[in-house]
């Protein structure tokens, strides 16, 4: 078997059995007596053109080894190549269905199934200590110090800290925002991670608190211009110098999604306790020893955990230990919308397929006739199958090619507008294994087609078909094949178009809803103080300062110095108290009330609305602390069915109440998918401690004009200060951002969809006309009204289109419930969307079922018929 | 010599796989087996019969080996597989349907 498949005919061998052929006649002439010279002749003679022999020998051989294949490749891309518009139509259809699936699963695949950009990554869990009464997942220094000391399963134990406002100031000429994170010193040993340059922390660098600094690669790139000799040079953040003393590698990436630039050291103290006045708290992550699972490790911490419980029962009250590897802590929070998109995907991908399907029936029905003679002049079934199936592996090809392109573009589209929706995403690249999953999703998408062609190429009859040569009649059959997969396509799209028509209802809920305030012409300014020279003289006079030249700036109506926007309640927060009541007894989420100071002129500057009262005034400033002023939300929630005003609130045992003077309308202060949350605004006007400053400046003049004389003026009276002016627009988009792109997304999808429908329901109707024109000829002629055949050909799409519509509209009604978390102003089973889509898709479908109807009302019975 | 008659389309293929039934053979011999057993009457191109033996030994019907010849050199052997076997019974049962049929159609019809 092997010498068969290694002997390859080569040339040589082809010319040595010729050879041998001539020394055999040679031999039987000088067998009868001739001499050798003359049989050499002779036989040389009677043999004819040796060159002939060879090349038609040599065609066998070149044929039948891949001759076939390239014969059939060569003769499918000249069919494809006629037909260019199904062609095109065949090619799009798929690149999109392909392209849709592929982009979709590629972030599937990055988040569950690439491996962590670790090293061992099996062995790296994520540790927290669970409280459900402040949904937060933390670990207390003081635990994690005795964990790390303790523990009998970990090789390391590192700790992090991410602050949701990591945001840090570069300092020096040209002010810039940092992102930092704080690490242990033993997070690079951890996570395994060696430093492209320089060295990473030491253990003493913990107790010095944060002095050295490492950079992650691509911010050593853009602001150091890739030097190495910024190692031991200093970087002041904050006002405060950090040394430079490494660079992390390129790959390196962060394990919580946040954005770092720089990575400090966590101060941790080794003596701190729970009994301290305050204790910060860590994520942790550790790398469990090989050979120990991760329940022995739950285990080991679990008993440590109980111990802390025991001599702590009121901290950790309801507390619970988690441990879970730190694949599951990466890919946990996944919202539902990859899981929509998924099958939106796999919908489009059908619906794709359906279509292309369609068409290549339809073709090859007018192909009738070719498929017969080329069967009558001997091609097997066989032969015709893979013919045909040459043929749609093209379209797969191309469509594939094609989808390459598509899925480049959505990728970068979803890194830019879903990258803080999904974990991991900022690892997507367009690489083999995208490739990979193309060629995947392709291979499936052939082998939904694989028994087509087969069908097709076994229904040929070519005695029947050449029997009506001459006739215009289609042999196609597979009508009730069409049908069904016309049906299925419309389902399939009035479940897209449902969901889509939900999302965009949200979107325009959010958008549109009663916002409280009035975002038009409304800027913020944000300018963050930072490092000790601002202390709270300094920080009163800066803003007193800004505010001040933000009010003689030509085009300001009004500037308010405050802590919180319309679409932000302010960072500080109290527990809900009034005075004619007993004092709550501990800390409660459902009594709580977001706190924001502000100043006079706030209302005005947000343009919200008086409801009650009165606001803060001027004349307040000179004794703060004496006043309050309630959102709607907080008067619902703390004073229902008794009027808010000339109560007492907010104080604690010393006492210390406020009056609360009046009530304000509710804004989205909680963005803007949900229901305002009660707010207090008080007149504490000094600037606290650590917060930034922030303005509300409601200005005439166009934002951009604005921001360069503050920056002007900035440069001049305060240098080094970064200032940051938004508006609320701007604002407001970034918030309704993701929503909008996951609406956009799903809305191409159900577009692309809806018109594949549309086409395919007309592609039938066209069909079957033109197959019936004989049939409605003598209709016609037997006397039809036009008017009747039009009815007739309309009926038939109706039917199409109206089983696909309820189908899909109850699996809609049942796979909307899934949706619900993803809506805002609109329920899943919102019987007016239902009602528009089913709308717009019949009318959609009745147009395109009145072309090929009218085609065949216009059929002239007497040419018809003579034509048969 | 009798008039040469030139073989149909497909008959080349059986009598290759005939021939060869009674033992391996080469080119040559093969060539010179039909001619002397349809009595000189079928005369077997050079040109098609290469191509042909490459063709059945394609399909698997037969298969070649290297031998030494009555020329006193190397030349190419051609055998019967057992996939050509059944393929030459097949044959023959056609051939002779086909002989049949093509008989009774050039017989004179009698009213």
């Amino acid at each position: 078997m092997w010498r068969r498949l290694f002997r390859k005919p080569s040339e040589a061998d082809l010319a040595e059995e010729l050879e041998a052929h001539l020394a055999i006649e040679t031999k039987q002439w000088m067998d009868r007596g001739l001499p050798r010279d003359r049989a050499e002749m002779e036989a040389r003679r009677l043999f004819g053109s040796r060159a002939l022999t060879l090349e038609a020998t040599r065609e066998v051989r070149g044929i039948a080894a891949f001759g076939r294949f390239s014969q059939d490749l060569r003769y499918a891309a000249r069919v494809l190549q006629r037909g260019r518009a199904f062609t095109i139509a065949a090619v799009l259809s798929l690149a999109l269905g392909i392209g849709a699936t592929t982009a979709v699963f590629s972030i599937y695949d990055t988040i569950f199934l690439r491996p962590l950009p670790y090293k061992d990554p099996a062995q790296l869990t994520w540790i927290s200590i669970h409280s459900p009464s402040m949904g937060i997942d933390l670990v207390p220094s003081p635990n994690y110090v005795a964990w790390r000391r303790d523990n009998k399963t970990f090789q390391q134990l590192a700790a992090t800290q991410v602050t949701f406002s990591n945001m840090m100031v570069l300092g020096g000429s040209n002010p810039a925002e940092v992102y930092a994170g704080r690490v242990s010193a033993n997070f690079f040993e951890t996570f395994g991670v060696t430093p492209a340059a320089g060295r990473t922390f030491r253990p003493e660098d913990e107790l010095q608190g944060p002095q050295a600094a490492m950079l992650t690669d691509r911010f050593w790139r853009e602001h150091f211009g890739a030097r190495h000799d910024v190692l031991g040079t200093t970087l002041t953040l904050d006002g405060y110098p950090f040394t430079i003393v490494g660079i992390l590698p390129k790959s390196f990436v962060y394990p919580v999604d946040v954005k770092v630039d720089v990575l400090f050291t966590l101060a941790i103290s080794p003596t701190a306790s729970l009994r301290d006045r305050s204790v910060s708290a860590f994520s942790v992550f550790g790398r469990i020893q090989p050979g120990v699972t991760v329940s022995q490790a739950r285990a080991d911490l679990g008993t440590q955990f109980e111990t802390a419980r025991k001599d702590f029962p009121g901290f950790f009250r309801g507390n619970s230990l988690v441990l879970e590897s730190l694949r599951d802590y990466r890919t946990g929070n996944v919202g539902k919308f990859l899981y929509l998109l998924m099958a939106a995907a796999a919908c489009l991908l059908a619906i794709a397929c359906a279509n292309v399907a369609n068409l290549l029936l339809a073709r090859w029905g007018a192909r009738a006739r070719e498929l017969a003679v080329r069967a009558a002049i001997g091609a097997g079934r066989g032969r015709l199958a893979r013919q045909l199936f040459t043929e749609v592996a093209l379209l797969i090809a191309a469509g594939t090619a094609l989808a390459m392109l598509f899925v480049t573009a959505a990728l970068r589209g979803f890194v830019h507008f879903a990258g803080t929706e999904l974990p991991r995403l900022s690892e997507v690249a367009t690489d083999f294994r995208v490739f990979g999953i193309a060629v995947a999703v392709a291979l499936l998408t052939a082998a939904l087609f694989g028994a087509l062609p087969a069908l097709r190429a076994g229904r040929i009859d070519p005695q029947a078909v050449l029997q009506q040569a001459g006739r215009t009649g289609v042999s196609g059959g597979h009508s009730f094949l069409r049908r069904a997969l016309v049906t299925l396509e419309v389902a399939l799209s009035v479940i897209l178009l449902s969901c889509a028509s939900l999302l965009f209802e949200t979107l325009w809920h959010m958008q549109n809803d009663h916002l409280g305030f009035q975002p038009e012409h409304v800027l913020t300014v944000s300018i963050p103080l930072r490092g000790k020279s601002f202390d709270t003289p300094a920080r009163q006079a800066v803003a007193s300062d800004i505010l001040a030249y933000l009010r003689r700036i030509p085009g300001t109506e009004s500037a308010s110095l405050a802590d919180c926007s319309p679409i932000s309640a302010g960072v500080k927060s109290f527990t809900f108290s009034r005075a004619d009541r007993p004092l709550p007894e501990s800390f409660g989420l459902s009594r709580t009330l977001g706190a924001c100071d502000s100043d006079a002129e706030y209302l005005q500057a947000a343009g919200i609305r008086l409801v009650q009262g009165r606001f803060l005034t001027d004349e307040d400033r000179h004794h703060p602390g004496a006043v309050a002023v309630l959102n709607e939300a907080a008067a619902r929630a703390f004073f229902p069915g008794e009027s808010p005003l000339g109560k007492q609130i907010l104080g604690g045992r010393a006492g210390g109440w406020r009056t609360v003077v009046g009530v304000v309308a509710d804004t989205k202060n909680q963005g803007l998918n949900r229901p305002a949350a009660p707010e207090v605004f008080l007149d504490d006007s000094a600037p606290s401690g650590f917060a930034d400053l922030n303005f509300v400046v409601r200005t005439l003049a166009r934002e951009g004009a604005l921001a360069g004389a503050l920056r002007e003026e900035m440069r001049r009276s305060h240098p080094g200060l970064l200032t940051k002016v938004e508006t609320l627009d701007q604002a407001i988009g970034q918030l309704t951002a993701s929503p909008r792109f996951d609406t956009v997304l799903l809305a191409a999808f159900a577009a692309i969809a809806f018109l594949m429908a549309i086409v395919g329901v007309y592609g039938v109707l066209a069909f079957s006309v033109t197959q019936r024109r004989a049939e409605i000829g003598i209709r016609m002629a037997l006397g039809a009204s036009p008017r009747a055949v039009l009815a007739m050909v309309m009926r038939e799409g109706t039917i199409l289109v109206t089983l696909g519509a309820l189908s899909g509209i109850a699996a809609a009604l049942f796979l909307t419930r899934y949706l619900a978390t993803l809506l805002y102003g609109v329920r899943g089973t919102d019987p007016a969307t239902y009602a528009i889509v089913t709308g717009t898709l019949a009318l959609a479908a009745a147009a395109a079922s009145f072309l090929p109807a009218r085609r065949a009302a216009i059929v002239d019975p007497a040419l018809t018929l003579r034509h048969e | 010599m009798p008039d040469r008659i030139d073989l149909m389309q497909g008959t080349l293929d059986l009598l290759i796989l005939q021939v060869l039934q009674w033992g391996p053979e080469h080119g040559h011999g093969i060539g010179q087996a039909i001619r002397r057993r349809s009595q000189e009457v079928l005369q077997v191109e050079h040109g098609s019969l290469y191509p042909a033996l490459h063709r059945l030994e394609q399909k698997g019907w037969v298969a070649s080996d290297w031998k030494m010849s009555e020329a006193n050199r190397r030349a190419r052997y051609y055998k019967l597989t057992p996939k050509g076997k059944r393929q030459l019974l097949q044959e023959q049962s056609r051939w002779r349907q086909l002989v049949r049929a093509v008989a009774r159609t050039m017989k004179p019809v009698k009213e």
